[in-house]
């Protein structure tokens, strides 16, 4: 392993647009992965990275610091990065839900810190289509994606342990990040026992699972709302291949405007942004492009997206991002009556 | 190399041993030497910086796009500079009223006519690896693709070309007119394969999208079949956009990755495209549906959107990469033979291997007799390279006594070199070495390539007595 091999793997955003473009069906994650383990055994990540992915780790933490963030943020202390939301929350914001809804939302960790109204969007959406739902809350934490995308093998087994042992019984779990979903159906692979697989089976994108209990979602409106641009995220294009979902979940609501590149990577890839920060600007550069011939042909302004870590890089680069969910719940507004 | 790094800049020269390996092959199965330097440049001044710091230092260069090439046209032989144009991958200049676009070689066939998206125009050459392989290499090797039997191939689409030559000088060969004043020298470089220099910007002709498109899917229960029904097409006064052939093995391959409803029971498909006015290609259905039905088709399908079409198509430019569900090895072989000869022949291939112990994969341009066999084999098995070899090489032969080509596509690059005398007498060598010799005198520019005469590349002058391992 020397520095040039080291190098040439991990300049792998692991978009994974490798395997769905397959036609051999080479599985590259499960190889990517195992690679970047023997990496990170051998040459751990930076420490920053460690310790910030450590923290992810303390469920209660996160929210604590985003209220700092957010504070600091108004006072023009921190620049704008694509690690952050434009404007996050000052906290105190956080709905709770009771325990014993049909329906689970994980709610994850940097999510749940600092952006709870994607939540909030999902939760009012499932409730306006009669179910009840519980949010699985601070206390079950970080799936560990961004721990497995670092190569971190041991973290990220780990907090799938955790995960799977904070959420018993069989109720669905319905997820709004792409890369948490994408983690969380993994961990069948990742622990190999079937407690684990029984786990991953229970979970599915917010979208996957609307797309499959149509019935649930009302009527729309008749509002006509503005066009909009959905990317899709490689977690949920590449990773989890129920892309399409979200167009049969938000397609009755609002216009959707598709982009030209066949599922291009923003360039976020979880701790890639920070890790190889001029690749992924180069990589962005691609996606912004590919936008701005969208927004040009259909006069649309704003971009859906199904990831956070996708929306806040692209708002970073002064994009307009809102989440697919966000979009529906709107359209609903009148009949939630606020 | 202290030159070279001080014509680009440090990241742009690579001489470590993953970029040597990995820059050492291409999309074949053959194998020369290791890449020497590797340079990344970006502009036309830098290529020719990079060629004059080879030739100076006495070393051959190579030019590589993208290395999907199957002949070994990249692939280095003595440790030469290789010059990668990937780097070079601007769209300069569309003109749509005049239908012509300026690019730079680099960039890749797709992202051109996906750039034309909605002005109606589009570059006709679709080589099946269009989404990975660059314009300088459909120069280089004047490729082709399916819709190349309506549209004709790379040559006809590219007015003109910027050229460093091999002393490092910056030519342009042709105009943006197309018409040729003098010897057609824009002519004489398309197809080159980079012994005649580099191309470093292109004018490429744009052609209209047609008003009307439609595939259809025609499946038969067996090869002599389909291959009579692609001659009675043809026979019968029409040339369609595009005329494919897959075998059994490959619709089975396939299928499963693009979900296009192709019949797996059936021993071969054809899929045929129709395009122009909409009632001629109305009309062209209905023949072309009879004319099926009296060959014995078992089914014609008529893809009723462009989510069909698109799945339709998908599956046959995926085919080459299905082949690790089969076997981790291929080697593919690029013949033209006579269409009235389609079906005599392609009998004979799965004859030659079977007789070698072989498995193949039918899948090619039927309307123009360009056969594609396509070997499959596990090059860890002992003894398994002479038969695929002996296979290869009898596939040539029987394609040109049947009064084919060498090659259709693909270029001769290393693979096909020392079949050239199969097809040309040395008088018409010689001429062509002179050709070679006006652009490259000291024989600098990928130097073992295309001609018997040229210098030997390694291990692969001998590739019908290869030593162990030299191919993977
Ligand atoms: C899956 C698959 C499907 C394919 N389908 C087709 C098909 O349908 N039709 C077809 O014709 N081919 C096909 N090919 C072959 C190949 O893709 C084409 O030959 C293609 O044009 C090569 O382009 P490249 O950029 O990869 O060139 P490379 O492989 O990098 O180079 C090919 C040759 O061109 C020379 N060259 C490259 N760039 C330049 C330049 N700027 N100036 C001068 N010389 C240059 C190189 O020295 C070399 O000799 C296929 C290959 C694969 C792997």
């Amino acid at each position: 392993m020397d520095s040039e091999w080291l190098a040439s793997m991990s300049t792998c955003v692991q978009c994974l647009g490798c395997e769905t473009a397959c036609p051999s069906g080479v599985p590259f994650e499960e190889l990517i992965s195992r690679t970047r383990a023997v990496m990170s055994s051998n040459r751990r990540p930076p420490l920053r990275i460690r310790l910030g992915l450590r923290l992810l780790g303390r469920p209660r933490l996160p929210r604590w610091g985003v209220s700092v963030l957010a504070v600091a943020q108004r006072l023009h202390l921190v620049p704008r990065t694509g690690l952050l939301p434009a404007r996050l929350p000052l906290g105190g914001r956080h709905r709770r839900s009771a325990p014993g809804g049909d329906l689970l939302v994980f709610t994850g960790c940097v999510m749940d810190a600092c952006q709870p109204e994607i939540h909030d969007a999902v939760e009012d959406v499932l409730v306006a289509g009669g179910r009840s739902v519980e949010r699985t809350g601070a206390a079950v934490g970080c799936c560990g994606a961004l721990h497995a995308h670092a190569g971190l093998h041991e973290e990220a087994v780990a907090r799938a342990g955790m995960v799977i042992a904070a959420l018993p019984g069989d109720r669905p779990i319905l997820v709004d990040s792409a890369g948490c979903g994408a983690a969380l159906k993994r961990y069948g692979g990742l622990l190999g026992t079937p407690a684990a697989a029984a786990f991953s089976a229970r979970v599915f994108d917010v979208h996957e699972w609307l797309a499959a209990n149509m019935e649930v979602l009302p009527e729309p409106s008749g509002r006509s709302a503005e066009p909009v641009v959905v990317q899709d995220p490689c977690h949920l294009r590449h990773a989890q291949g129920v892309h399409g979902a979200v167009r049969d979940v938000v397609g009755p609501y609002a216009t959707l405007v598709e982009l030209d590149d066949e599922g291009l990577c923003c360039g976020a890839g979880g701790a890639f942004q920070m890790m190889e920060p001029e690749l992924a600007t180069e990589v962005r550069g691609r996606k912004l492009a590919a936008i701005g011939r969208a927004f040009e042909r259909s006069g649309a302004r704003t971009v859906i997206s199904a990831n956070p870590g996708c929306a806040m890089y692209l708002e970073a680069a002064g994009l307009e991002v809102r989440h697919p969910m966000q979009v529906v719940a709107e359209a609903l507004e009148d009949r939630l009556g606020r | 190399m202290s030159d070279l790094v001080a014509a680009l800049d440090p990241e742009r020269v690579q001489v470590g041993d993953v970029a040597r390996r990995l820059y050492s092959r291409d999309a074949s199965v053959l194998r020369g030497g290791r890449a020497g330097v590797i340079c990344f440049p970006v502009t036309t001044a830098e290529v020719s910086a990079c060629v004059v710091a080879a030739v100076a230092h006495g070393r051959d260069f190579v030019v590589r796009g993208a290395g999907t090439g199957l002949a070994g046209g990249a692939v280095p032989c003595d440790e030469p500079v290789m010059i990668v144009l990937t780097r070079m991958d601007r769209i300069l200049e569309v003109d749509e009223s005049r239908r012509l676009a300026w690019v730079e070689p680099g960039v890749v066939n797709l992202d051109l006519s996906r750039h034309l998206g909605g002005t109606g125009l589009h570059f006709a050459p679709d080589p099946s690896s269009q989404q990975s392989c660059t314009i300088g290499g459909n120069v280089a090797n004047n490729s082709g693709g399916p819709h190349c039997l309506l549209y004709g191939v790379t040559s006809a689409h590219v007015l003109a070309v910027e050229v460093v030559l091999p002393d490092g000088e910056v030519v342009v060969l042709g105009n943006e007119e197309g018409d040729s004043v003098g010897y057609d020298l824009r002519g004489a470089f398309v197809g080159g394969e980079g012994t005649l220099g580099i191309a470093t910007r292109i004018c490429v002709r744009l052609t209209e999208d047609p008003p009307e498109v439609a595939t259809l899917l025609l499946d038969f229960m067996s090869v002599g079949a389909a291959a009579e029904t692609v001659s009675a097409i043809i026979a019968a006064g029409m040339i369609p956009a595009a005329l494919e052939m897959m075998d059994q093995r490959v619709v089975e391959a396939v299928e499963p990755f693009v979900n296009a409803g192709y019949p797996t029971d059936a021993a071969a498909v054809l899929i045929v495209e129709l395009d122009g006015q909409p009632a001629g290609v109305a009309d062209e259905i209905m023949r072309i549906g009879e004319l099926a039905s009296t060959h014995g088709a078992r089914s014609v399908r008529v893809a009723a959107d462009e989510g069909e079409r698109e799945r339709i198509w998908k599956g046959r430019k995926s085919a080459f990469g299905a082949i690790a569900v089969i076997k981790p090895d291929y080697y593919l072989n690029d013949t033209v033979i006579p269409r009235t000869k389609l079906a005599e022949v392609v009998e004979r291939i799965y004859e030659i291997v079977e007789e070698q112990d072989l498995i193949v994969m039918n899948v090619f341009h039927a309307g123009d007799g360009n056969l594609h066999p396509l070997l499959l084999f596990d090059a860890r098995e002992e003894g398994v390279m002479e038969r695929v070899l002996a296979a290869g090489e009898e596939i040539v032969r029987v394609s040109v006594a049947a009064g084919g080509v060498l090659s259709g596509e693909h270029g001769i690059g290393l693979e096909k070199k020392r079949f050239m005398s199969l097809q040309f007498s040395p008088a018409d060598l010689e001429v062509q070495s002179r050709l070679r010799a006006a652009f490259d005198p000291d024989g600098r520019a990928n130097p073992a390539k295309v001609l018997p005469s040229g210098a030997s590349c390694g291990h692969v002058t001998s590739l019908g007595r290869l030593p162990e391992g030299t191919w993977v």
